[in-house]
């Protein structure tokens, strides 16, 4: 519901650039052996269906970012310029 | 026409092969090599997912082997595949890889007559023959499915020695030459046309394959670097001929092996040069890699596989494959999806 909630306020037009940052991190995060497997095939049934950059899709890469490396996710949001998802996913973490 | 195909090695997390999978297809690749090692996940498992999550790609072990896996059992596997991708299903076969099949004491052995009987076993259970066979590797009493298989499925033999590419084609689908330099297909091409020539082929009945060593990157060096490792292994693993024919000293190929052996990786890498790269690979930028592949294509080749590493960073590099390579061979493979 959180990560809903946080993907949600993603603009539009960041949308397509978000994907592939969270999609890079995923692959290359040396946690990637922490991915749950359902995640995984919902994250590939999404990517087949060229669905990662949309708010579906975003919802879960989020997810499995904050699972494989939150800090480095929320590095990421505030590369975009996102401080309210920034302040929103360290809630998460509380 | 020139197809492409592209090689995984599913030492990698399931969901990412099968991501990359997919990325594959969605660039256009004709077809993806799954390879077959014991200690690696498992191919035919790796390939039930990707088949779950692909519509068009075909797909196959690229290679399995008779040694560790009878051939039955892979009639088996590629005949239930083929029910959950009816049509795209291939058959890789090969002598598959001395160095795992000695860590677990399995010899080499008779490599031709176990490639001929392996091939026709697969073929026949496959195409839903009860099979009896007492051949000299395999013998074989009333084996038959439980279940019929719609489809043919292709089989491409690995092969790298003389006698092994004539065998590939002469009984097989299509012949994947384990080879990267226009050079040795070339030369691979000659045993080919042979093996053709003994059953009525022509070429062009053939997938004719080059199995490349495979690194492309927009940055050389990265490129290169990437590279490096599997180029030591196949130096090691490679023939004196082979070694001679590129300049590539008998003597240091031998210490690369010994490094190998004794797990002294940065010792391993560290010998390999140029020369080795280039005899070995299709490594580089862009332009350097059109470059080789299309020398491959002039020599015969009618399928160029896309092998390990395909690059520094699989996902990036795959996209170059889309953005840079694929547009110059559009006059050869007609539109492809981008």
């Amino acid at each position: 519901m959180a990560m809903e909630k946080i993907a949600r306020k993603i603009p539009v037009s960041l949308w397509s650039e978000a994907s592939e940052k969270l999609i890079d991190s995923i692959l290359n995060s040396p946690n990637a052996g922490k991915m749950p497997s359902d995640l995984a095939k919902t994250i590939l049934y999404y990517w087949q269906r060229d669905q990662l950059a949309t708010e579906v899709g975003l919802q879960r890469l989020l997810e499995a970012s904050m699972i494989l490396d939150p800090e480095k996710t929320i590095s990421l949001m505030e590369e975009l310029g996102l401080p309210e998802i920034v302040a929103m996913l360290k809630e998460t973490q509380r | 026409m020139v197809e492409f195909g592209i090689e995984f090695v599913p030492r990698d997390l399931y969901w990412k092969t099968t991501f990359y999978a997919i990325q594959a297809e969605k660039i256009g690749c004709d077809y993806l090599w799954i390879t077959d090692h014991f200690n690696n996940r498992n191919v035919y498992i790796s390939l039930a997912i990707v088949s779950a999550y692909t519509e068009k790609i075909k797909f196959g072990p690229g290679v399995t082997n008779p040694y560790l896996v009878h051939p039955v059992a892979t009639a088996q596997a590629v005949a239930t595949l083929n029910e959950i991708a009816p049509g795209r299903v291939t058959c890789g076969l090969g002598v598959g890889d001395k160095t795992t099949l000695q860590m677990v004491n399995v010899e080499q052995t008779k490599p031709l007559a176990t490639i001929r009987e392996s091939v026709r076993i697969i073929r026949e259970i496959v195409s839903g023959e009860t099979l009896e066979m007492q051949g000299e590797i395999f013998k074989v009493s009333g084996a038959k499915l439980n279940f019929k298989v719609a489809n043919p499925v292709p089989i491409f033999i690995g092969a790298q020695g003389p006698k092994m590419l004539a065998l590939a084609a002469e009984i097989g689908d299509g012949v994947l030459i384990n080879a990267s330099h226009p050079i040795d297909v070339e030369n691979a091409i000659k045993f080919i046309r042979e093996g053709a020539e003994k059953t009525g082929k022509k070429l062009s009945d053939l997938s004719i394959s080059a199995y490349t060593s495979f690194s492309i990157a927009s940055d050389y060096e990265k490129a290169i670097k990437a590279v490096v490792p599997v180029v030591a292994y196949i130096v090691a693993g490679s023939p004196e001929m082979i070694l001679e024919r590129h300049g590539v000293s008998v003597e240091l190929a031998s210490k690369i092996r010994d490094a190998i052996v004794h797990g002294q990786w940065k010792v391993a890498f560290s010998l390999v040069d140029n020369n080795m790269v280039e005899a070995f690979s299709i490594c580089g930028t862009p332009e350097t890699c059109i470059e080789k592949m299309d020398k491959l294509v002039k020599v015969g080749v009618s399928q160029i596989v896309a092998g390990s590493p395909i690059g520094p960073n699989m996902r990036k590099s795959i996209n170059v494959i889309a953005a840079e390579v694929f547009p110059h061979f559009k006059e050869m493979i007609g539109e492809r999806k981008k």
